[in-house]
């Protein structure tokens, strides 16, 4: 039972380091180590980086975690000194990886993650502050867990909000529509936040459009054949009176678009969300009318970037506003007539971001309802 | 259907409950094909609206019926190859990762070789199905000569294709755009899809195989009783390796249908294959069991499944009641059309 007592008395002394640290006082004092050199609190000279995700089978996380590698190689080091903490949508072992990682590195640590849901932010925040590591999360927290109750340690969260950009995708299908006629919203999973968010936006936009009909709304579960499916029932359903499709991301436009030209349907107006790159081209060619980019790239790079820089001391993150620790993620709206300009500048090569720039593409504090 | 009730005697009374049991399905799908219909005839007589049985429903229209049939295509495709499985009382759940890789594979190549059917590209299509093939043969292999159970072997070899099939696009999404091969969808006789009529092809080969050769007729000789099977000479781990294989074929064909109807070959290819083509398998009148059933039923299957899909969103059924009733008309179907009397108990 050596290994549990070896853990025992490693949680020990990281908690000694914490009160020792608190104690010395702030400026960065450093606590004397009692493992070894490399002990100081307030700031880590080298600490490990890690992210934290469900798993890279998703394009979208792969784009978080392939920023993510960018940073780490901005660092002047190999990608493979990223370390890689999958949680396989696994709440308990995303918690557990974590705590695993903390004493491994005795709490040297900066760490991205995505929690997997929301009560999970709150044990893995408290434990990487016990630790004294610091952690910036993405997409999941509970409201009520704020970055600024935990002083330097829980650097930064950063989110989404859908709504807003979704009704801006709305109102372009429904002036591509002329006001009126019928239209229909294929979905994400329907308890999925983001598809809630995408729906609640267009119906927000049609409260402007009293001549439009919102015909059906059905879950695609973002999945490109149950979209096509769904699609061309629709058709049966509601045949000539749809004239615009509301799609809640690029991969169920994709099957939407499958299923009208199975049809033969031409120049049906129709939306989506997330800017992938086939999309974008979509977009280009006037078959989808409007996305938006969320630069996921951007958004793994930056998490990571803010947890590395506030262990080792570049900047205090008590010291920073509310503003910037808790922020919307940047959104990019992609119409026919920019297509292109956006598929040169962060498509056809991925630009070089300033990984010190933390706020620069934010896109405004966090607001509660 | 295959006879498999011989000994009828002549004369006999016409609704023997073997007959009845064997012809449920086919009742199922015809009650279901009128149901459907019914809703929307209720949906507008309640709004006052004029409608006339049958005549004016949008379900119960060519359009439809092509609209059903190319959702159904590829989901029958991997069903028939399953059903052989089936029969040999055996069960293979591959089929997402093998439909993944084959349509993943195929791409590339058919890319790779010139991008249009016209060129050597065309190659990519016999290629895929060697693929599948050599997929089903391994699923076969692990099964027959590890002697681990098909349930487990097939399943693992899913995981394996599923991750081959990431390995090999690392996430992204392959476009086949050639406007010959997407005519499987685009051109249309008598107003179904070409891919419907492909299907239908396979379906007559399948049908020959499984009544008509000797491969067909011993699936049907393990299913019905291995031990037997094996006294009387027959080496029962080489047909299980060419039903494996077989099935891969078919998983294969699926495959390049899926990728037709979308144009699009990805990791996500092989989703929700398998539970669609198991049920329709399943609700078609083949038995878990082994050593009854065809390829017929799987037709009849694959429709029930397709139709209560299409017609769900056709009535406009909420989204959050469509898998509970679907769960339940999966039980009804069974229930009505497997002959579960002479089963002493079920595993």
């Amino acid at each position: 039972m050596s290994f549990i007592k070896k853990f025992i008395e490693q949680e020990t002394t990281n908690r000694r380091d914490l009160l020792l640290a608190s104690a010395y006082g702030l400026g960065g004092v450093a606590a004397a180590g009692l493992m070894g050199s490399g002990m100081a609190r307030a700031a880590i000279a080298d600490p490990t980086i890690a992210w934290s995700y469900r798993n890279r089978t998703n394009p979208y996380w792969n784009e978080i975690v392939s920023g993510g590698e960018a940073f780490v190689e901005s660092l002047g080091k190999s990608k493979d000194f990223l370390t890689h903490l999958i949680n396989e949508g696994s709440s308990e072992k995303s918690l557990a990886d974590v705590k695993a990682l903390l004493s491994k590195t005795n709490g040297d640590l900066a760490l991205a993650i995505d929690t997997n849901d929301a009560p999970n932010a709150r044990p893995v925040v408290e434990a990487c502050v016990e630790a004294g590591a610091y952690v910036s999360t993405l997409w999941n927290k509970t409201d009520d867990l704020h970055p600024w109750d935990f002083g330097d340690n829980y650097v930064s969260h950063m989110s989404w909000s859908d709504e807003g950009p979704a009704e801006q995708t709305a109102r372009v299908l429904l002036e591509a529509m002329g006001g009126k006629g019928g239209v229909v919203h294929l979905g994400g999973i329907a308890s999925n936040n983001p598809a809630i968010e995408r729906l609640n936006g267009l119906k927000n936009a049609l409260k402007d459009y009293s001549d439009v009909e919102l015909l059906d709304a059905q879950p695609a579960d973002w999945d490109t054949q149950k979209a096509n499916q769904i699609m061309s029932s629709f058709l049966t359903r509601y045949g000539d009176e749809i004239t615009g499709v509301h799609c809640a991301n690029d991969t169920i436009a994709y099957g939407v678009l499958e299923a009208l030209r199975a049809e033969g349907i031409a120049g049906m107006p129709v939306v989506s969300y997330d800017g992938n790159p086939q999309a974008v081209e979509l977009v280009a060619k006037g078959e989808i009318l409007a996305t938006v980019f969320t630069n996921p790239h951007w958004g793994g790079g930056i998490t990571a970037a803010l947890a590395y820089h506030a262990a080792v001391g570049h900047f205090k993150p008590s010291e920073e506003p509310e503003a910037h620790r808790e922020f919307y993620g940047p959104t990019i709206f992609v119409t026919p007539d920019d297509a292109l300009d956006f598929k040169a500048k962060y498509l056809d090569s991925v630009p070089t971001y300033d990984w010190t720039d933390f706020w620069g593409p934010s896109n405004g504090q966090i607001q509660y309802t | 259907m295959v006879d498999t009730t011989a000994g009828i005697a002549p004369r006999a009374r016409f609704l023997t409950r073997e007959r009845i049991i064997k012809w449920a399905p086919l009742l199922v799908l015809g009650v279901l094909v009128l149901l459907f219909p019914f809703f929307e005839w209720l949906e507008d007589v309640r709004a006052g609206d004029a409608h006339t049985y049958l005549l004016d429903s949008r379900f119960f229209s060519i359009r439809n019926a092509a609209r059903i049939g190319i959702s159904a295509t590829p989901a029958l495709m991997v069903a028939i190859g399953v059903t052989f499985i089936i029969i040999m009382g055996s069960i293979d759940l591959s089929m997402e990762g093998t439909v993944s890789v084959c349509a993943v594979i195929f791409a590339f190549v058919f890319i790779a070789w010139g991008g249009t059917v016209l060129s050597w590209a065309w190659l990519a299509i016999p290629i895929a199905m060697l693929v599948g093939a050599a997929m089903g043969f391994i699923n076969g292999l692990v099964h027959v000569k590890l002697k681990i159970p098909s349930f487990m072997a097939s399943l693992a070899m899913g995981f394996v294709g599923t991750g081959l099939a990431l390995l090999l696009t690392g996430g992204d999404r392959v476009r086949v755009e050639d406007p010959i091969f997407r005519s499987l969808l685009t051109e249309r006789w008598f107003n179904f899809p070409v891919m419907v009529y492909v299907a239908l092809v396979f379906l007559l080969i399948a049908w020959f195989i499984q009544s008509r050769t000797t491969l067909g007729r011993n699936f049907y000789a393990v299913g019905g009783g291995e031990e037997l099977a094996h006294a009387s000479g027959l080496n029962v781990e080489r047909v299980r390796l060419m039903g494996f294989t077989l099935a891969g074929v078919f998983f294969a064909v699926g495959a390049l249908l899926a990728v037709g109807r979308i144009g699009i070959a990805e990791t996500a290819t092989g989703n929700n294959f398998m539970f669609v083509s198991i049920t329709a398998v399943v609700v078609g009148g083949t038995a878990l069991w082994g050593g009854i059933g065809g390829v017929w039923n799987t037709l009849v299957g694959v429709l029930i499944v397709n139709v209560i899909n299409n017609g769900m969103v056709v009535i406009g059924l909420p989204a959050f009641l469509q898998d509970a009733v679907l769960g339940i008309l999966v039980i009804i179907a069974v229930v009505l059309s497997t002959d579960r009397r002479s089963v002493s108990f079920v595993k």
